[in-house]
This record gives structure tokens, C-alpha cells and sequence, in this order.
């Protein structure tokens, strides 16, 4: 059973350990478990892995697993942006109050892509602020055999908790990370983008402002089509072209330019601008019923396949990847 | 069969394009209570697209109908003002009639179970 680990003042009830396993079978060892402990309980349980691992799971549980929600992480949570407001949050949201709510999470596996990388290590990072406060566990296995070693040591940093599931003594204990530090991630990962290309065929670039956001989104949509964009797809280019330089405008210092190009099966759409994103989890929340405005980063977290952002004192980008 | 054309705008980079003004009109609808949109809600339309829906909110008939076949684009701020205005009618019926395809989706990512919008396909 997991539980927080002792400190001054009233424990922090929001439960993130990292679980590092080698194999299947200490996956099932270090997961399974878990699972059943939970619905023991007669508490809620979500299971949002990749999905080799989630028929693991499924296979292990049998039957038991009827009460579990299962979800293939591949797919709900290609851009890990939207992995707190769209799988996580929208499972802990709609339980009842007053029971603990226990998900598996895997968001890092050895294929994500070098640009996607840094989103799972901010987002590992920031869960602990988005469910600070909150009666929830989060359990995030990581495959010790096929990830690098940087995402091993970034797992420390963004986990408070670290369970060791290989044999031996001490395996299966839970202990406190010794390097947790989920704002050094955040800031090391906010890291310059590579630039986009400014020239060549298949580049769209302009700069904008408040009387030409509607020419711009016609024009990057147009050209997201050129790139072999349609349906849904083009839409949700139109969609985060609107927002990101709405924002811009509206936030940003009244400008920003855009650039839209084709990059191995997605167009990508980058928007730049001076303003400064204040707060990481702008666009991780879902929003309240009540809220006025604030949900144009959501959306764009929620229809993009990834979202990549880079912002200082000299500006903001943000680089969304669509696929085609 | 050859490879598909991509164009490139040949726009210098920093160069604003030339303005082009997005425009909203709206037109009461003559057989049933409601109103029909063309052009596109986005910034600089929000306030007509506002002024319409609180003139839907006040209506007192049992369904609104507002018919959006000729209505481009609305953004998400666009969209909360309908999830706004759905929510204040209550019993009553809100009927979006034809409305461009990302419209119903955004309003169901970002506002999951609101009750009072029925689209109509046709």
C-alpha cells in the first residue's frame, strides 16, 4: 500500500511515485497489485499506459478489470500537454468525493520522439502542482530497460516517491527521491526550440497583428492544406492558429509572428510574440464552469498531437505539431 | 503521377498581410424564432455574436434555432459565449442548425455535458 511520506505539518495527500521496472514481469509485479489493492477498497481506478502494456495489465486483472477505466496512453496522450486535463483530471473529476482516486500513468516510453521528450519531462514535473492538495495516486512506471538514462535520472527529479520493482532486497519498497526537484525540470526543459525554418519550399511565414488575424488564419490554414492537411486535421489548425495569435494580440504585446511548415508527417504551426507565460500550467487545467475565458491554450493542448513552448524575459513561442 | 505542388507565399518574413476585415452579420429568421449568422466569430465579430445570443437568451419561445450554415469559423472565446448562453436557457431549447464541423466538437471538449445545445445536421 502507498502512502505518503512522513513530514512536518499535515501530509501532502497527492501520492506520485515513480515505479521503475525491467520487464514484464516486474511491470505486473509493480502494478497489478496496486490495481487490486485499490479496488479492494472499492476506490476508482484508471489504467493510462501505452497499449502493449495496457493488455498486460488487462490480461493480469481478468475479469477484475471491469471496474477499471483503461486507456492507451499512445493515443490519449500523444501530446503530453494534454495528459492532466484530458485523461487525468477527467478521470479524478468525475469520481465521487471521498474516496482516493489510484491511476497507472505511463507517459514516457523509448519511442517517444526527441521533441516530445522535454513536454513528458515538464509535464511528469508539473503533476505535482496540478494535484497538490488532491486525495489522488498517481503510480508512473519506467522501463529501465529501454529508456535513457536521462529519462531514468529526470524520473527522480519529478517524482517525489521512487518504488524499485527488480528482485533483491529493498525491491517493491517505496522510498523518497533523493533529487526531487520538479521546478529544475520545468526550467531546464524550457529550453530554446530549434529555429524554424525561415526559408525553402513548403514555408509559410508572416508577421501579424489585431487587423490581420483573420487574414493569417485563412492563409496558414491554406497552406496547412497545401501540406496535405484536411478535415478534422485542418480544422484543428485553424483552431490553434486563432488562439495562439489571439493570445498574441490580446496578451503578447499586440504582435507576434507565425510560421507553418511540413515536418515528418505534421505541419507544424509556430507563433512567437513578447509576452511571457507567467504561469506552467497555463492551458494543463481544465477549466471551471464559471471561468471567463483562459481556455484557448487548453484547446490548443487538446487538439494538437504536441505542443512545444519556449518563453523568457525576450518572449514566447509556442510550436504545435498537427498530423497530417 | 507526380508529387503535389506546394506553393510557397512568397511573403517576406515581417511583413504584415494586408488587412482583411472578418465581418459578422446576423439576420433574424422569418418562419421560426431565431437568427442566422454568416461570416465568422472571432475577436473583432465577438460583440455582435454576443449582442445576438443575449437577444436568444431573452426570447421567451420554447426552442431558439440559430442556423450557422454560412458561419466560417468560431473561436473558442465565440464558443463560450453559446456554452454561456445555453446554459442560461434553462428548459428551453437551443438549436444550432448546420454548424461549421469544429464548432460542436470544441464545445464538447470544453464543455463536456452541457445540456442544452441540440445540432441539427440538416
Amino acid at each position: 500500500m502507498i502512502t505518503a511520506t512522513e513530514s512536518a505539518g499535515p501530509p501532502e495527500p497527492f501520492v506520485h511515485p515513480a515505479l521503475f521496472y525491467g520487464d514484464a514481469e516486474e511491470y505486473l509485479a509493480g502494478t497489478v497489485p496496486f490495481v487490486r489493492a485499490a479496488l479492494a477498497d472499492g476506490a476508482p481506478v484508471a489504467v493510462a499506459v501505452p497499449g502493449e502494456n495496457l493488455r498486460l495489465i488487462q490480461d493480469a486483472l481478468g475479469a477484475d478489470g471491469d471496474a477499471v477505466r483503461f486507456t492507451d496512453m499512445r493515443e490519449a496522450g500523444r501530446n503530453p500537454g494534454r495528459i492532466i486535463p484530458g485523461v487525468l483530471r477527467a478521470f479524478t473529476d468525475a469520481q465521487p468525493p471521498g474516496r482516493r482516486v489510484h491511476i497507472v500513468g505511463e507517459p514516457v516510453w523509448a519511442d517517444r520522439s526527441p521533441a516530445e521528450y522535454p513536454a513528458c519531462a515538464q509535464h511528469e514535473a508539473l503533476i505535482n502542482a496540478a494535484f497538490r492538495g488532491r486525495e489522488v495516486t498517481i503510480l508512473c512506471p519506467y522501463d529501465t530497460a529501454r529508456l535513457e538514462a536521462r529519462a531514468l535520472a529526470d524520473a527522480h527529479a519529478t517524482h517525489p516517491l521512487v518504488i524499485l520493482a527488480g528482485a533483491g532486497a529493498g525491491a517493491g519498497a517505496q522510498r523518497g527521491s533523493e533529487s526531487y526537484d520538479p521546478d529544475e525540470v520545468v526550467a531546464r526543459y524550457n529550453e530554446p526550440l530549434p529555429p524554424a525554418p525561415d526559408d525553402g519550399a513548403g514555408v509559410f511565414t508572416t508577421a501579424f497583428e489585431a487587423d490581420s488575424l483573420s487574414a493569417v488564419r485563412h492563409l496558414a490554414t491554406e497552406h496547412g492544406a497545401r501540406l496535405g492537411l484536411a478535415g478534422p486535421g485542418l480544422e484543428n489548425l485553424a483552431l490553434i492558429t486563432a488562439e495562439l495569435t489571439t493570445n498574441s494580440v490580446v496578451h503578447g504585446g499586440g504582435t507576434g509572428g507565425l510560421t507553418v511548415w511540413g515536418e515528418g508527417g505534421y505541419v507544424v504551426c509556430e507563433v512567437r510574440d513578447k509576452g511571457r507565460l507567467a504561469d506552467p500550467l497555463a492551458g494543463r487545467q481544465p477549466a471551471s464552469r464559471d471561468q471567463r475565458g483562459g481556455r484557448g491554450l487548453l484547446l490548443v493542448n487538446l487538439v494538437a498531437d504536441l505542443v512545444r513552448m519556449h518563453t523568457g524575459a525576450a518572449g514566447t513561442t509556442v510550436r504545435c505539431y498537427v498530423g497530417c | 503521377m507526380s508529387e503535389p505542388e506546394v506553393v510557397r507565399p512568397r511573403r517576406p518574413a515581417g511583413a504584415v498581410p494586408a488587412p482583411a476585415v472578418p465581418w459578422l452579420s446576423v439576420h433574424p429568421l422569418t418562419a421560426r424564432a431565431g437568427f442566422r449568422a454568416v461570416g465568422e466569430v472571432t475577436l473583432p465579430t465577438h460583440r455582435i455574436w454576443e449582442r445576438a445570443l443575449e437577444d436568444a437568451v431573452r426570447d421567451r419561445g420554447d426552442v431558439y434555432f440559430v442556423e450557422l450554415s454560412a458561419l466560417s469559423f468560431v473561436d473558442v472565446a465565440g464558443a463560450e459565449v453559446l456554452a454561456d448562453a445555453a446554459r442560461r436557457f434553462g428548459e428551453r431549447r437551443l438549436v444550432l442548425d448546420r454548424p461549421p464541423a469544429a464548432l460542436p466538437r470544441v464545445l464538447g471538449l470544453l464543455w463536456p455535458g452541457l445540456p442544452a445545445i441540440e445540432v441539427a445536421a440538416s
